[in-house]
């Protein structure tokens, strides 16, 4: 099918990492209201301010709170991912990444590791309650949205640029609609380009975010900074929270069940060890 | 001599509602060979590459392409 619209597209940093948006026929204003959305949310989900909605969140542990509808969102989305992963992909891990030093964003530089306190995360339904506007964590618990939060806010950027849009939040991608040429959008994955139409992708890996010894994926069963035998893995599924899951989940399974996972709910997929 | 006539009535409609529908259904019988409608297509099993950097395994709904990608999932 022949292009019958101009493709929009716009780059920007936020979220700790380089996003980028396209658009089939859509304004490029949109586009940059796209862009400060992002920013809104990230500065509301982020836990290194001490004045993010999540971080008020966090700090209010023991009593229910008020919760705005997008915060409530992605803490369902959170349990569900839970469910999803068997446990594997874990928001109650901030101690955790607390305990090895990940305290500020990775441009800030990181505090003292203090690896004792490193811990097992607890059952994300033991610890984390939602109900109607509101939410209530455990005593001693803090949640970190993490990829969850990048996949989510993928989907719903993507569903606002219109019915032929792309959102890619470092890595964290959805693509809606048939792309520029209508046989849908054209997307990297591992070097090899796949044409996408509602579907999401995301890479999970412990080569970035990484220093020393230590990395910023916590394998919940143990509290430690994970160690599978797989580095990398990418993902194709339904949602960006889906994709997101997936690939976590997998790569924590290691190289010998990740591709039984992967094949029973991801729709492709990349391990690399 | 009526109440007798209405039962001895309604075993035979009974009776011939029964065989009725016995006669029915044996010369109704599923046809086993018969085609599915609609059609079943034949889906592709999807593909797997090995290569040095790991291993890539496409399902049978993604569809590789030679086009320039527009973006990329990756690690961040």
């Amino acid at each position: 099918m022949p292009r019958s619209a101009p493709l929009a597209a716009h780059h920007f940093e936020a979220l700790g990492t380089t996003c980028s948006l396209f658009a089939v026929g859509l304004a490029p204003d949109r586009l940059l209201e796209g862009e400060l959305w992002t920013r809104r949310m990230g500065e509301r989900l982020t836990r290194f301010s001490p004045d993010s909605e999540l971080s008020h969140f966090n700090a209010s542990a023991g009593r229910w709170v008020e919760v705005s509808p997008e915060l409530e969102a992605l803490l369902r989305e959170s349990l569900h991912a839970y469910e999803l992963s068997g446990g594997l992909v874990n928001v109650a891990v901030l101690p955790s990444m607390t305990a090895i030093g990940y305290t500020t964003s990775l441009s800030a530089g990181r505090s003292v590791a203090t690896l004792a306190e490193m811990r097992p995360a607890p059952a994300l339904p033991d610890v984390l309650e939602t109900k109607g506007g509101a939410a209530r964590l455990e005593p001693g618990a803090g949640i970190d949205l993490g990829g969850i939060a990048k996949g989510w806010m993928a989907d719903r950027l993507r569903e606002s640029l219109g019915p032929n849009a792309v959102a890619n939040l470092g890595g964290d991608l959805s693509a809606g609609g048939v792309g520029p040429d209508g046989a849908g959008w054209p997307i990297g994955l591992a070097g090899v380009t796949v044409l996408l139409r509602d579907r999401s992708a995301a890479t999970s890996s412990v080569r970035r975010r990484r220093w020393g010894e230590l990395h910023h994926l916590i394998d919940p069963r143990t509290g430690a900074p994970a160690r599978t035998g797989l580095d990398e893995v990418s993902v194709i599924a339904a949602s960006g929270v889906e994709a997101e899951t997936i690939a976590k989940t997998a790569l924590l399974l290691g190289p010998e069940v990740a591709p039984v996972y992967c094949a029973a709910f991801a729709l492709a997929w990349w391990l690399s060890p | 001599m009526r109440a007798a006539a209405l039962k001895i009535g309604a075993t035979a409609l009974t009776v011939a509602t029964t065989m009725l529908s016995a006669l029915y259904v044996t010369s109704h019988l599923k046809n086993p060979a018969a085609p599915l409608q609609p059609t079943v297509l034949r889906s592709s099993s999807g593909s797997t590459v090995a290569g040095p950097g790991g291993t890539l395994t496409l399902g049978p709904s993604v569809q590789p392409s030679d086009v320039q990608p527009v973006t990329s999932t990756y690690a961040s």
